[in-house]
This record gives structure tokens, C-alpha cells and sequence, in this order.
């Protein structure tokens, strides 16, 4: 219990304010969990990684959490993965049951985040003992694994195939690492560029430039949409809610926080994703499907317990393997790595006590989620109205702050923010999908390593199919995916030629 | 399995199998795009025409100007003042001040003041707070 240490007042505050600022984050439109640690992330230097990591696990379950607000008061989701709660939160709240559906969804979320604390903390430790035995040769194809189980849920298999070679390709631009075992070449740097791209381009900055700058831009391409004003949220004071509404929802609640936790460590797949498939799955299991979308607190349940179930599913993958989960658990990797600590099958043996904090951080986080919100949620519901005009330069502000500190006062890593800001809203307009092209650019390295040191020592292509049943095995579920995936877009495309689209 | 699945790595150009590797993935990848998505991509200059035509240009690229400013002349008044952070307050402030107003929608003064008090407080908490609390580094 040598972990309970490292649980001090501050550990315990740090984890209770980083839920209220990313609970703020989360339920203004526009600005998300990811973005929130983004930004936050350079406070983690003097923090230390516990203490860290407590204010960035508060952020993520905040974040996540305060998508509802807006979703069901104005029907716009605060974060993507809340695009479900608007069916039936904001028909709900347009008949005066806004604080109803506002409650039902914080519960919801409650019973997500929980369960799916409980499968990181049973299901990570064992996946991470498995995967210790891995050799270079599975290793690479877990990675290959990922990058085809991110495309074949995106919304076009190739694009986001693409986008994931993408993000491998940039990542290794810049010296081939000596202590990684390379030779210590240069490769794809342009000339003239070798001053800055001879490290190639950090993580850090480029995730913030690619969550922070790229939002604000899309919303400045718009005509930064105005903010809402206060008369418009109506909470509806009248509604009343009780537990009574719960009845009979107990198994959606429990069958959306698993698929929750489950698309939560499939790698890359973001919340959208499992809100959506919970959504699904819940009203085509219902007696009255007729009801979804029209304000049935089940659709509200449903999508609310699964995007909340994403949160611990989503660190099982980073934690056991080192595979980010979705886009936020990537920017965990750079604080892991800004405290000199590798996730990997390694990190939960060798740090236990960080690990026991870890799941600490989430229970408070967690907690002060549902307490903050319970009681205080007409509060929230004014964060709506915040103008972005406000906000918006100093998140561009502290984006600068983030990305200058990361190498300790390097401008290109300035530069760099601006550079995949702006490739970022490119990206979006060219339809490539940026969650792939980021596990690409984290994951490109290791994969590169893998890939050519089984070639050195092994010196036969085959060795990828022959090294182990772990190997055949992995080989099913890439293939798996891919025909999956290529039967959805098939099916898709029959739907959309045979009925009009749903809404 | 015969012969040609034999691979020899040479270390001394180890660094550039991979991205060649990645590079014809890129590229054969790139290809079925084109093929499959020939509509998309020979529609794509008025799918540019239309984002700007429609794009609102004072604030993208307002914003996007500013924010190169921003940037390029932090280090040189950082470098006035060196080792101080004063270059990222100094320019901080007009920034957050100038990209507020231009953000804006409607500029009355009522407006203006709060963004003008959060301009000068805001990078002036932040400042303090990196430099002297955390003692980071800044431009």
C-alpha cells in the first residue's frame, strides 16, 4: 500500500479541478477533453508524474463528462463523442425536462466511467503480463493490428489507412535513433531544413497544434459562431427527476459502458464511436425504438455510459502496450514521456505504485464528476454562453506555453504547433482522419524498429507469419478487420443507395 | 518458403528500408484513392472554390496572420530583455488583445473592455505562474 503516499491533498485537489476544467472544456462546443490536456500539459513539469497524471486524468473524465450540457440543452455536442446525447437529450429539454435529461446523463456517465475503471484495472495488468512475451515480430503487428482497426472505423477505410501511413511516414523524418539501435542516419529531411528537422518533429507540439490550433481555425473559417446567450439555455426548472427512470435500463446502462470499454481499447477509435454504438445497440434491443430520438432517457443513457465507458477502456491499450487508446491517451504518452517514463507490457510491473494512483486519480475524478454536475449542474450550463472570442486566444496563448517548454525553449517546436495546426484543417478538408494519422505518428518509430530489426536478425520476410501462433493469430484479426470493414462500407453504400439517409 | 523471401539488411542503410517501405504503401494507397475516389478528387478544386467563397476570411486569415506574427516576434523582443519571458508577455498581451477584437462579433466598447482587462491579466497570470512558480523557460 506504499501507493497511498503518493496520495497527498494536492494529488486529490489536482485530480477534483482538473474534472471542473475539463467538465468547463468538455460543454463548450468546440473545445475538447483532448484539447484540455493539451494545453494543460506543460503544467505536468514541476508536478511530478503522479501528481500529473491526477490532473490529467481528472481533465479526460471531465471533458468527456461535460459534452452532455450542451448536447442536451442546445443539441450541439460539446465534444464528438456526445453527438448522441443530442437525439434525445435536446428533445427532452425542449419539452421543459432539461435538468431530468441533464441528470440522467450524469448518472449514466457515472456508471460508465466506473465500469469501465474496473476492466482497466482486472483487464490491463493481465493484457500487459501477456504481452511481455512479446518478440519485435508480434509487437509490429499489434501496431499493424491498430492502424487497421482505426481505419476500418473510419468513415472511409482507404483515407484513414492513408492518413495512419501518413502519420508513420512524418514520424520518421529526422535521424534514424542510435539508441533505439539505428545507424544514426539522416532521411526525409528537405534540404536546407536540417537545422531544425534533424531530431525531427516532437510529439508534443504536434498534437497541440493538431488539437488546439486546428479547432480554433475551423471555427475561425466559419465566422467563429456566435455564443449563446444566457436567456437562451433553459434547464427547465420543473422537471422532475428520480431514480425511478432507471428502472428496467439497467442492462443498457451495463451493455453500453461494456461496448464503452471495449471500443475504448480497440486502439484509435475515439468516443464518437462508442457512443454511437451504444446508441445502436440500445435501440434496436428496446421495445420502443419508435421512441429514440424523440427524448427516451435510454438513448440518453445509452450514449452518455458508452462514451464514459471509452475513459478506462481506452488506457488499457496505452497501459499494456503502449498503444494509445483514442486521441486524448495519446497526449498521455507525452506526459509519460515529458517524465522520462515508456509505456509499454513493462509500465504497471515496474511502477505499481503509479499505477495504484493512476486508478485512484480516475475513482476521485470520477466522483467529483457526478457531485460537480449533480448539484451544481445550472452552473455548467451557463459555461455554454462563454464567448469564444475570449477564450480562444488564450488557449492560442497557452498552446505557445506548451509547445515552447516541451524541449525546453525550442521555437521551431512553436513553429511546429503552426505548421500541423494548419495541416490539421487542411487534413479535415481533404477528408484524411487525423486520430489514425496521430497513433501513425506516435506508433511510427517503434513500428520501424520492430519492422527492421526482426529483418536483421531473422533476414526472412516469413518470419512475420511463422515466428509464433501469437503472430498467425494477429494476422486473422488484421485480416479480420480489414474484410469487416470493407463489408461495412458495402453495406453502407447499399443502404444509402437503397433508403434516404437517416438524419 | 524459397529464396525470395530472403531478406539481407545492410546496416549502413538500414534508416532507409522503412520509409521506403512506407513510401510505396503511400503511394500504391494514394493511387486506389485516386481511382476510387475520381469524383471526389476531379471535384476537389470547387470543393476549394466554395470553402472560399465561403470562409470567413477577415477572421481565418486575420487570425492565421496574427498568430505568424505572433510568433515571429516573440524571440527577437525576448531577446531585449534575455532569459526574462518578457518576450512571450510583451507580445502576449496585444495578441490575445487584437485576436479578441477580431474574433468579436459585435464591437461595442462593453465588449471591449472585458477582453482588454483579460489580454493584459491573462498572459500576465500566465507569465508569473510559468516563470516564477514553475520556473520555465520562456521566449
Amino acid at each position: 500500500m506504499d501507493f497511498l503516499s503518493l496520495i497527498s491533498p494536492l494529488f486529490v485537489m489536482l485530480a477534483i479541478g482538473g474534472t471542473l476544467v475539463g467538465i468547463i472544456f468538455g460543454a463548450i462546443p468546440g473545445m475538447t477533453a483532448t484539447m484540455a490536456v493539451a494545453i494543460c500539459l506543460p503544467l505536468t513539469y514541476s508536478l511530478g508524474l503522479e501528481n500529473g497524471l491526477a490532473l490529467l486524468l481528472g481533465l479526460y473524465v471531465g471533458g468527456i463528462s461535460g459534452g452532455l450540457v450542451p448536447a442536451i440543452l442546445l443539441g450541439i455536442p460539446g465534444t464528438p463523442s456526445s453527438i448522441t446525447t443530442c437525439f434525445d437529450g435536446y428533445p427532452m429539454a425542449q419539452r421543459g425536462e432539461g435538468e431530468k435529461a441533464l441528470r440522467i446523463g450524469i448518472i449514466a456517465s457515472l456508471v460508465g466511467g466506473l465500469i469501465s475503471l474496473a476492466a482497466l484495472y482486472f483487464f490491463a495488468p493481465a493484457l500487459a503480463d501477456f504481452a511481455i512475451r512479446f518478440s519485435y515480430v508480434e509487437k509490429f503487428l499489434i501496431i499493424l493490428f491498430a492502424l487497421t482497426v482505426m481505419a476500418a472505423l473510419s468513415s472511409n477505410m482507404l483515407l484513414g489507412i492513408f492518413s495512419g501511413f501518413l502519420g508513420i511516414f512524418v514520424s520518421l523524418i529526422g535521424v534514424y535513433d542510435v539508441t533505439d539501435g539505428g545507424n544514426g542516419h539522416f532521411r526525409l529531411i528537405p534540404p536546407g531544413t536540417d537545422y531544425w528537422l534533424d531530431g525531427g518533429f516532437s510529439l508534443l507540439p504536434v498534437l497541440i497544434g493538431l488539437f488546439g490550433l486546428t479547432a480554433i481555425l475551423d471555427e475561425a473559417e466559419k465566422g467563429m459562431p456566435k455564443g449563446m446567450s444566457l436567456d437562451q439555455i433553459k434547464v427547465g426548472a420543473h422537471s422532475r427527476f428520480s431514480f425511478s427512470v432507471f428502472k428496467g435500463q439497467v442492462l443498457n446502462l451495463v451493455r453500453s459502458s461494456g461496448i464503452g470499454t471495449f471500443v475504448g481499447i480497440l486502439p484509435g477509435v475515439g468516443g464518437s464511436a462508442a457512443s454511437i454504438l451504444s446508441y445502436t445497440a440500445a435501440k434496436t434491443t428496446s421495445k420502443h425504438p419508435e421512441r429514440f430520438g424523440k427524448g427516451e432517457p435510454g438513448g440518453i443513457m445509452a450514449s452518455e455510459a458508452g462514451n464514459n465507458g471509452l475513459t478506462g477502456g481506452a488506457l488499457v491499450p496505452l497501459l499494456s502496450l503502449g498503444i494509445p487508446g483514442d486521441s486524448t491517451t495519446a497526449l498521455l504518452i507525452g506526459a509519460f514521456a515529458l517524465q522520462g517514463i515508456q509505456v509499454g507490457p513493462l509500465f504497471i510491473g515496474n511502477n505499481g505504485d503509479t499505477w495504484n494512483a493512476m486508478i485512484v486519480a480516475m475513482i476521485v475524478a470520477n466522483l467529483a464528476m457526478f457531485v460537480m454536475m449533480y448539484f451544481a449542474i445550472r452552473w455548467f450550463a451557463m459555461v455554454v454562453a462563454v464567448p469564444k472570442h475570449i477564450l480562444y486566444p488564450i488557449i492560442l496563448m497557452m498552446c505557445v506555453i506548451g509547445a515552447y517548454t516541451i524541449n525546453y525553449g525550442i521555437m521551431f517546436d512553436v513553429w511546429t504547433l503552426l505548421i500541423f495546426g494548419v495541416f490539421g484543417w487542411l487534413a479535415t478538408k481533404l477528408k484524411l482522419e487525423i486520430a489514425p494519422f496521430i497513433i501513425g505518428f506516435i506508433l511510427g518509430p517503434s513500428a520501424e524498429i520492430y519492422f527492421v530489426k526482426s529483418l536483421e536478425s531473422f533476414g526472412d520476410l516469413t518470419i512475420f507469419f511463422t515466428k509464433s501462433p501469437i503472430a498467425v493469430v494477429l494476422w486473422v484479426l488484421i485480416i479480420g478487420s480489414v474484410a469487416i470493414s470493407v463489408l461495412m462500407a458495402r453495406r453502407s453504400r447499399q443502404q444509402a443507395a437503397g433508403e434516404p439517409p437517416l438524419a | 518458403m524459397g529464396e525470395w523471401t530472403r531478406v539481407k539488411v545492410d546496416f549502413a542503410t538500414s534508416h532507409l528500408i522503412f520509409p521506403t517501405l512506407i513510401g510505396i504503401v503511400l503511394i500504391v494507397l494514394g493511387a486506389a484513392i485516386l481511382i476510387t475516389q475520381r469524383r471526389a478528387v476531379l471535384g476537389s478544386g470547387a470543393m476549394w472554390r466554395e470553402t472560399f467563397a465561403r470562409m470567413d476570411k477577415a477572421r481565418f486569415l486575420g487570425g492565421l496572420g496574427l498568430t505568424v506574427l505572433y510568433f515571429l516576434l516573440m524571440v527577437p523582443v525576448g531577446d531585449i530583455w534575455p532569459n526574462t519571458g518578457m518576450g512571450f508577455l510583451l507580445c502576449s498581451i496585444p495578441f490575445v488583445a487584437l485576436t479578441g477584437i477580431l474574433f468579436m462579433h459585435s464591437r461595442t466598447l462593453g465588449n471591449i473592455i472585458p477582453v482588454l482587462i483579460i489580454a493584459v491579466a491573462g498572459p500576465l497570470l500566465v507569465w508569473w505562474l510559468f516563470s516564477d512558480i514553475f520556473y520555465l523557460t520562456l521566449p
